[in-house]
């Protein structure tokens, strides 16, 4: 059930937050040793937190529609008294003695933490193929990744655990996950959603989210993550009439798996039909911009790890000592010089929002790899799994704009591929809606693991 | 072009002997992806700060 079907029915008193909790803890059960979508889960907390809810409904405190509704924390966000191990060995046995910033936003938003997902060691990587507590597995095809580093986060929405489980997004963790597991994930703008409390990656890049089975509880879950009291929710019938929709003529379309670039081109005739106006856009030099986002990463997640990496380096796993290796290598005038770049590319990819509203891309250019894969046919040629798979996302996390990813159809072997929906900052509203939209038409969001 | 292996000897520590192998073609290829765009930036060009984001 969605959050908003759950909240309707919690009011119309249908259902229990207990029952909606203890059905969210008997899937758990059941599917978790399949998925390997949680590092923890606290069924007694959470069911006393969900009869504490249902207690305020009963007496007339509605805190509004997560009040009530189970969810999980990405394991890199602090839970006072709950362990936070940032998928790290090293953070094994870390309780945090505070909540973080977004852990008390969807506590006062009346949300019911049942327990802490899997996830990239140090949300530093993209397969959630996790050396310290296992490989998440993707509930569509176990077999293959579930994307990251926010791996479990968007199986255990996808496999129907939970409706709302947290993501955080450096250079494309909230939206990889979101498209090859066939749900929705919102990356804000960045600095909407505060970061206090959550282990950081890269200050500069690190961004929080939602990932949820449907784009309208995307909504209400990103309004709550960031404290508002009031939030947008797009309409039945979302009207995206006379919307100016960029599609890139260069680089999104140019090495991608036919049956990716096919469905997405479908969405992008489906916002046609539905009344929107699709304008060609030149994008300026994404591959530069990924380059800059690769120094800024490397640096930053070195600076934030490096007494791990110098005194407990046999206790990280090779794919992330590796990288902050490379790390170790940036010279401190490259990164100075990255971060001046970023600035001459956020100006000249500013100017496309004069022509057009939003701008749809793929959101990844393959589905799901399979796990252990280290390279990838895409287009015809080999490519690092890794690389390939941040191409079409690590560049707007160097321009901390807000990008939206969700399901736009199917491969023929049954994998879900992903459409990322890009707006100008702040433009949160606007690509909810036109997300919404697209949902409603393509209907792919029924499809069930 | 940085000669990677030397660079990793001599930080303090250095990267382990057995592990800068892997490194040097990563290395060598953000290299030659990154110093060109380098060229582009001028005096006048400030570092990013948030509200470039605007």
């Amino acid at each position: 059930m969605t959050i908003l079907a759950s909240a309707e029915a919690l009011r119309a008193k249908k259902v229990s937050s207990l029952e909606l909790t203890n059905d969210a803890l008997e899937r758990i059960a059941r599917d978790n040793q399949r998925l390997n979508a949680f590092i923890t889960v606290d069924a007694e907390t959470a069911r006393a937190r969900a009869s504490a809810m249902d207690a305020e409904l009963s007496h007339g405190i509605d805190r509004g529609p997560l009040h009530g509704i189970p969810f999980a924390h990405k394991d890199l966000v602090y839970t006072k008294g709950i362990r936070t191990t940032g998928g790290s060995r090293i953070f094994a046995g870390f309780v945090p003695d505070h909540d973080a910033d977004i852990a008390i936003h969807l506590n006062n938003a009346g949300a019911v933490l049942v327990g802490k997902t899997n996830l990239h060691e140090f949300a530093y990587g993209i397969t959630s193929t996790n050396p310290h507590f296992g490989a998440v597995r993707n509930p569509w095809d176990t077999e293959r990744i579930p994307g990251g580093s926010s791996g479990g986060s968007g199986a255990a929405v996808a496999a129907g655990m939970l409706p709302l489980a947290t993501g955080t997004d450096t250079g494309g963790s909230i939206r990889i996950p979101a498209s090859f597991c066939g749900v929705t994930g919102l990356k804000p703008t960045f600095g909407l959603i505060s970061k206090r409390g959550v282990m950081p990656l890269g200050w500069t890049m690190d961004h929080m989210g939602p990932i949820t089975k449907t784009v309208r509880d995307a909504a209400v879950s990103f309004h709550a993550m960031a404290g508002l009291a009031t939030g947008y929710v797009p309409p039945q019938s979302a009207d995206i009439r006379g919307l100016r929709i960029g599609l890139p003529v260069n680089y999104y379309f140019d090495k991608l798996d036919l049956e990716v670039a096919e469905s997405v081109r479908a969405a992008v005739q489906t916002a046609a039909a539905l009344g929107a106006r699709i304008i060609d856009v030149k994008v300026p030099d994404v591959d530069a911009l990924n380059v800059i986002g690769r120094v800024l990463l490397l640096a930053e997640a070195t600076s934030v790890h490096r007494e791990h990496l110098l005194h407990r380096r046999t206790e990280i796993g090779a794919d992330v000592r590796t990288l902050l290796d490379q790390g170790r290598l940036i010279r401190g005038s490259d990164y100075v010089d990255a971060q001046r770049l970023r600035r001459i590319y956020i100006r000249e990819f500013s100017k496309l929002w004069s022509g057009v509203d939003c701008i749809f891309t793929p959101a990844t250019p393959t589905p799901a790899p399979k796990i252990g894969e280290m390279t990838m046919k895409v287009g015809g040629a080999d490519e690092d799994v890794r690389l390939a798979t941040t191409r079409l996302m690590r560049a707007i996390n160097v321009l901390g704009i807000p990008a939206l990813s969700i399901p736009c159809g199917f491969t023929k072997s049954g994998l879900p591929i992903g459409l990322q929906i890009l707006g100008a900052p702040r433009a949160e509203d606007m690509i909810l809606r036109v997300g919404a939209a697209i949902e409603d038409a393509t209907g792919v969001v029924g499809r069930r693991p | 072009m940085t000669d990677w292996k030397k660079t990793a000897a001599a930080l303090d520590p250095p990267i382990p002997e057995a592990d800068v192998e892997k490194l040097v073609p990563v290395m060598e290829a953000l290299e030659a992806a990154f110093r060109p765009l380098q060229q582009k930036l001028t005096a006048e060009d400030d570092v990013y700060d948030n509200s470039c984001i605007g």
